[in-house]
């Protein structure tokens, strides 16, 4: 650009010049786009439509027909009227209640003490790191096997109590949801562990210095120091493992089936029933309204987060 | 108050020995300082002393009693990083509350003396604000209001101007002076910025290696270096030092500088150090402000050397000269005129010469 007049035709070019620009960038990202469209549009839409028929693949005819068994939104209307659903979304709310807590808590407490160092902290690591690893099927299967009325849990119950346990934990509603619930502690624990540890280790050692020179004890220090700074870290942690705990599927299918009857059935094994009975129009209902919920929740709460945020940076003293 | 006394204090880290057998006694009240290149051993000092280390051998006293058993956050000590360590999740208010409100101290004596100090250090304004967004100098400030407000015995200060800007450096090594005072703590300053130590301590304590090199006021570290270290580490541009050897004859004693000249003793304090060498091989030491320059005359008995280089620096000139084997700094008056390559007579002003062992590198006479 070294002219600095610009003519009508050096403006004329350059408009010229842009339309092609994006011309070409339209292009480039094209196969992109194409792809965008085929995994998220596409199925979306497909999603949207087939939920508003009865349409099953029992019909046999192909879901482009769909339209013969259009219903509008009688599918829609007998999912929030249903006690079906509303079962397994309120054990998998109980079990993310009860999970991510435990999880937090232990995860924490593991954090803390994997910040000094001590013998074998390494071996100790990766031990606590492990169970992360296990695919979840080959999880469940331990847990089921582990759980049997003659395997290795009762058999230590009956040594440390004396008695002969014989408890039936997969038959049993209660303590087949505490079995599921045990297993996702375990396998997911060490995730908590990791994410908190890397937060903790994220704080300033001159501040945690600095503050006990000025006489703040171990507890002081703890509430603070370490705890507002792990703030975001420990939202993050908790918001990954919440979302995990909703999902939960595989663990929970090899050792329960979502038994004993409806027992420890969460949404997702709920969903995968629904997809086994053909009912595909209804699952299609009720995938939607799943997604849409969990957008109104997030939408809500990183609102909240953000106004929470505001309010601290203008706080006069905190 | 509280004086502070280390004995035979020592810290290995592996192999490396940072504090060696360290002795020093600060006495209440003073302002010390610990000045040496990095790598020195001042900032252990330093920590040792706040407790943030222990010692692998020695003693830290406090009014004479040891305090290796008391626990860091017991100690009573001020301390002042060098980066702060600024509670930046905090707002200026809540740093400058903390050590009381760790304390347990009621609130409204807590709002007082947070207003009280930070009247003193000029943070009144800045209370409110988030401590993260204050400007490095209020930063500052904030590190030493936050540690100043518990009212330490004793305040050890961890280059904490380092971090700041050449002008407003200037302007807190008065500060922090007139803050000593007013606070009358005790105060260990680390520092490997020589003109930091001789402006604001009473007593330097020059450090090389983990050993104690010197111990005296700035004056006396200045104008007596007990060694070859401190002659070279104190004042910029360092002492000319020159390598000779002791001659005597039945006319007295000379010093020998090879192909540069022979200088004959006639200085009554040169003489005085000249009776406790114990070796032949010295080396001879001036200030560059310390250095006279004649014309060759050959009957001042000075060096016979080259001017290489004038450096103009404003308010004075620095003229390096040379000769066989040595070189020469001397300051002289801004309006100085000399040109490169004349030849100069270089000798020390009457009583303004030092003698150090070449060997053993301790000043004669120093004992």
């Amino acid at each position: 650009m070294s002219a600095p007049a610009t003519t009508a035709k050096d403006a004329a070019g350059a408009v010229d010049l842009a339309a092609r620009g994006r011309k070409l960038g339209l292009l480039m990202t094209l196969p992109a786009q194409l792809l965008l469209v085929f995994i998220f549009a596409f199925p979306a839409l497909m999603q949207i439509y087939i939920s508003l028929t009865w349409w099953t693949p029992g019909d046999g005819t192909i879901w482009i027909y769909a339209y013969e068994s259009f219903v509008w939104f009688d599918n829609y209307v007998e999912l929030i009227t249903s006690e079906r659903l509303w079962e397994p979304i309120g054990r998998t709310m109980l079990i993310l209640i009860v999970v991510v807590p435990v999880e937090f808590v232990i995860g924490f407490g593991l954090a803390v003490l994997f910040v000094d160092s001590f013998p074998g902290k390494r071996v100790f690591y990766s031990i606590l790191l492990t169970p992360m690893m296990v695919v979840p099927a080959v999880a469940g299967y331990m847990f089921f096997m582990l759980f049997q009325s003659n395997g290795p849990i009762n058999q230590i119950l009956s040594l440390l109590t004396g008695t002969d346990v014989e408890l039936v934990w997969l038959g049993d509603t209660t303590l087949a949801m505490i079995a599921v619930m045990i297993a996702d502690i375990w396998q997911w624990t060490p995730l908590m562990f990791l994410i908190l540890l890397a937060g903790i280790l994220g704080v300033p050692e001159d501040q945690l210095k600095a503050a006990t020179l000025l006489g703040a004890n171990w507890g002081q220090k703890f509430w603070r120091i370490v705890l507002p700074r792990m703030r975001t870290v420990i939202i993050i942690a908790i918001v990954i493992r919440a979302v995990e705990a909703f999902k939960l599927f595989d663990v929970m299918y090899v050792m329960t089936k979502g038994g004993p009857g409806v027992a420890t059935e969460t949404i997702s094994i709920y969903i995968y029933k629904l997809f086994k009975q053909l009912e595909w129009s209804y699952l299609a209902a009720v995938d939607l309204s799943i997604l849409i919920a969990l957008s109104v929740i997030a939408v809500i709460g990183m609102t909240l987060m953000a106004k929470a945020k505001q309010k601290r940076a203008g706080d006069v003293v905190d | 108050m509280s004086s502070i006394e280390l004995v035979n204090l020592t810290k290995r880290f592996g192999d490396l020995v940072a504090v060696n057998e360290l002795n020093l006694e600060i006495k209440d009240k003073e302002f010390v300082a610990l000045l040496g290149p990095s790598g020195c051993g001042k900032t252990t000092t330093m920590n040792l002393i706040a407790g943030i280390e222990n010692p692998d051998g020695g003693e830290v006293r406090f009014d004479g009693k040891n305090v290796g058993s008391v626990p860091l956050r017991k100690r009573g000590v001020g301390f002042v990083f060098q980066n702060y360590a600024i509670f930046t999740h905090m707002t200026t208010y809540k740093n400058l509350s903390f050590a009381l409100e760790v304390r347990g101290l009621p609130r409204d004596e807590i709002d007082r003396r947070v207003h009280e100090i930070a009247k003193l250090l000029d943070l009144e304004d800045r209370l409110p604000v988030p401590a993260a967004r204050l400007g490095v100098n209020e930063m500052q400030r904030l590190g030493i209001g936050r540690s100043a407000i518990a009212n330490p015995q004793i305040f050890l200060l961890d280059e904490p101007l380092s971090n700041l800007d050449a002008a407003f450096r200037a302007v807190m090594r008065t500060e922090l002076k007139h803050l000593q005072h007013q606070l009358g703590q005790t105060m260990v300053y680390v520092t490997h910025d020589q003109l930091e130590a001789m402006t604001m301590a009473d007593r330097i304590a020059v450090m090389d290696m983990g050993v104690l090199q010197q111990y005296g006021t700035p004056l006396e570290v200045y104008n007596r270096p007990r060694n070859l270290f401190v002659a070279r580490f104190m004042g910029s541009p360092s002492m000319n030092l020159l390598y000779c050897r002791l001659t005597e004859s039945d006319g007295g004693r000379a010093l020998d500088f090879d192909e540069s000249g022979r200088v004959e003793l006639h200085d009554e304090a040169l003489l005085k150090q000249c009776a406790s060498a114990r070796n032949a091989d010295l080396y001879f030491g001036m200030r560059p402000e310390d250095v006279e320059l004649s014309p060759v005359t050959g009957d001042r008995g000075g060096l016979a050397m080259t001017v290489t280089f004038v450096e103009h620096i404003g308010a004075r000139t620095i003229v390096h000269l040379r000769s066989a084997g040595h070189e020469v700094k001397a300051i002289e008056r801004n309006d100085f005129d000399v040109d490169i390559g004349a030849p100069m007579e270089v000798s020390p002003k009457p009583g303004a010469g030092w003698l150090f062992d070449a060997a053993t590198e301790i000043a004669l006479g120093a004992g």
